[in-house]
């Protein structure tokens, strides 16, 4: 009993300090989601663009610059990395996972160049968390009401967002490329404004992590992608995407969930070098699912993914 | 009004397996008219369709749609003139959203889409009397996701969505030929009823000879990518299935069969 009970309290203990993290990682999720669900562009680019957003955040940083104008500045570099990937698959009709390995590569020399160092202490600097009243700065209440705050505008805007005219209409580029353009829509600008704005949700998601740790590293988005993935399954197993609402909340609710369960393993005494192996279990064990159920029946379609 | 001027295209130029798919087509087709375009496979009816739609950039040639010349111009700025039903049922709809979502995309077809909320309750009465027309019960589906519909209810809406709006040109792509018997009929019933009462232009391409000859006031026959021969007029209200499978220089099966 005693070794439960040990776990539970180590686990408890830290349950603030991973609420914040999960909610400040969300908006990667967010940034893997819109491409992957919304427009059938599975994209690598947040491996990238969430140390992009850091670097380009650290620097302004460290230079005295704001941390909200560290935060737009991130956004729109991340934006840009996004509009390059989605630009190297429409014009060289590169498959979208190699469009996507070429420019988080391209971005890991960007990144060196930006910040000069592989490494780059902030600590001490304004953060947006500083601003919030009633709580000791650097303290999880205040992350967890900043980037909670910052999370909800998010949904609520991209909820908004693709109910308007323009937003089914890249909806319907994701759905069928083809029947989108016989209907009038830019197929090129949708998919390139898409996965720009998911690569600079990513980005931005870097950027509070900077302000969140104190520090930026060019390796702080290694491996990122896959646990975004793991929260993202997660996200969809317990709250569904049928529906867009449902699709939206998923990489919050998935990213919650899936940090608190990291950490829940931690706590039981998993060692940290293993963690890697398990997530990337899991998101296979994720994806084969829907095909291992259906084994029984007639052999499945392929899933028809953008080339 | 669509013209066609001595359009031409070639697949795999100076390779071994050229093939011209277009050679110096020219055609006109007046506003309201309802052509419809036969011949055999390879005759160049899907790489017309294409050129017209702007999925084929012509080599030589031009297009004129109410005289305007889209030769040049991507297929989603063409969108604004022109409606198109493609074969697969499967093309023309977007599978993983409803119905209503289908109709809207549509209906913004030939105008730009703004940040104004898009599905609101003037658009979907709108959308359920459309719908109604149909007799499918597609009205009280209008939040079903498209791809739990049939084959013939997918091939249906696409029909609606394109006619709505009245498009300057509407292109049908042997668009009854993956349904069962029954369904083509509705569907074509229905496509009928829409070209007469809107009086839109049309081109449908078919292999149903009996199709071509009760409907529409031109027929036109492709062969190796330029008309064959055009009936219009007097003589096309006389002419039989038997005159035309007569002019065809490659006979199949399928044409007996559907004649």
């Amino acid at each position: 009993m005693g070794f439960i009970e040990g776990v539970l309290t180590s686990f408890v203990a830290i349950i603030p300090v991973t609420l914040a993290q999960s909610l400040i990682l969300a908006f990667v999720v967010l940034g893997i989601m819109i491409p992957f669900r919304m427009l059938n562009f599975p994209d690598l680019t947040s491996e990238g663009a969430f140390p992009l957003g850091g670097c380009v955040c650290g620097v302004l940083l460290a230079a005295g610059a704001s941390p909200v104008i560290g935060i737009v500045a991130a956004l729109v570099a991340g934006f840009a990395a996004g509009c390059c990937t989605a630009f190297i698959h429409l014009r060289f009709r590169i498959h979208t996972l190699l469009a996507g390995i070429l420019m988080m590569t391209m971005l890991y020399s960007i990144n060196l160049r930006i910040m000069g160092k592989s490494n780059l202490s902030v600590f001490g600097s304004p953060t947006v968390f500083d601003w919030v009243p009633f709580a000791r700065p650097g303290f999880p209440a205040s992350k967890i009401v900043v980037a909670g705050l910052l999370a909800l505008v998010a949904f609520v805007l991209l909820y908004m967002f693709f109910r308007t005219e323009k937003g089914t209409a890249v909806r319907a580029v994701g759905a069928n490329p083809d029947m989108a353009e016989a209907q009038g829509i830019n197929v090129w600008a949708a998919t390139i404004g898409g996965v720009g704005l998911a690569s600079a949700f990513s980005a931005s998601s870097g950027a509070l992590m900077v302000q969140s740790q104190g520090f930026a590293d060019v390796n702080m988005g290694l491996g990122i992608l896959i646990n975004g993935l793991a929260a993202l399954m997660i996200g969809e197993a317990v709250v569904g995407k049928q529906t867009v609402w449902r699709q939206l909340l998923a990489p919050f609710a998935g990213a919650v969930i899936y940090y608190q369960l990291v950490s829940f393993c931690l706590a039981a005494g998993m060692p940290p070098p293993d963690l890697k192996l398990a997530t990337g279990l899991f998101v296979l064990a994720m994806l084969a699912l829907p095909s291992l159920k259906r084994s029984r029946g007639p052999a499945p379609a392929r899933e028809a993914i953008r080339e | 009004m669509l013209e066609i001027r001595s359009a031409r295209k070639v697949f795999y130029k100076g390779q071994p397996d050229e093939k011209v798919a277009l050679d110096g087509l020219s055609l006109s087709l007046a506003t309201g008219e309802f052509g419809i375009v036969i011949g055999s496979n390879g005759a160049g009816k899907s790489s017309m369709l294409n050129a017209i739609s702007g999925a084929l950039i012509l080599d030589s040639g031009q297009i004129l749609i109410n005289g305007a010349d889209v030769t040049g111009m991507p297929v989603h700025k063409r969108a604004a003139k022109l409606a198109r039903v493609f074969q697969d049922p499967m093309r023309g709809t977007a599978a993983s959203m409803t119905v209503a979502e289908n109709m809207l995309l549509a209906d913004l077809r030939s105008s730009k889409r703004t940040l104004r909320q898009g599905l609101n309750a003037t658009r979907l009465a709108s959308y359920r009397e459309r719908l109604a027309i149909l007799g499918l019960g597609l009205e009280n589906r209008l939040d079903t996701r498209v791809d739990l519909l049939s084959g013939g209810q997918r091939q249906s809406l696409s029909l609606i969505m394109a006619v709505g709006g009245s498009p300057d040109l509407l292109l049908l792509d042997e668009h009854t030929a993956a349904l069962d018997p029954r369904t083509a009929e509705i569907v074509m019933q229905a496509t009928v009823r829409a070209v007469d009462a809107l009086k839109l232009t049309t081109l449908m391409v078919t292999h149903n000879m009996q199709h071509a000859v009760d409907y529409g006031s031109r027929v036109i026959m492709l062969d190796a990518g330029r008309v064959r021969l055009e009936v219009a007029g007097e003589e096309k209200a006389r002419v039989t299935v038997v005159d035309l499978i007569g002019h065809f220089s490659v006979k199949t099966d399928r044409m007996l069969l559907a004649s």
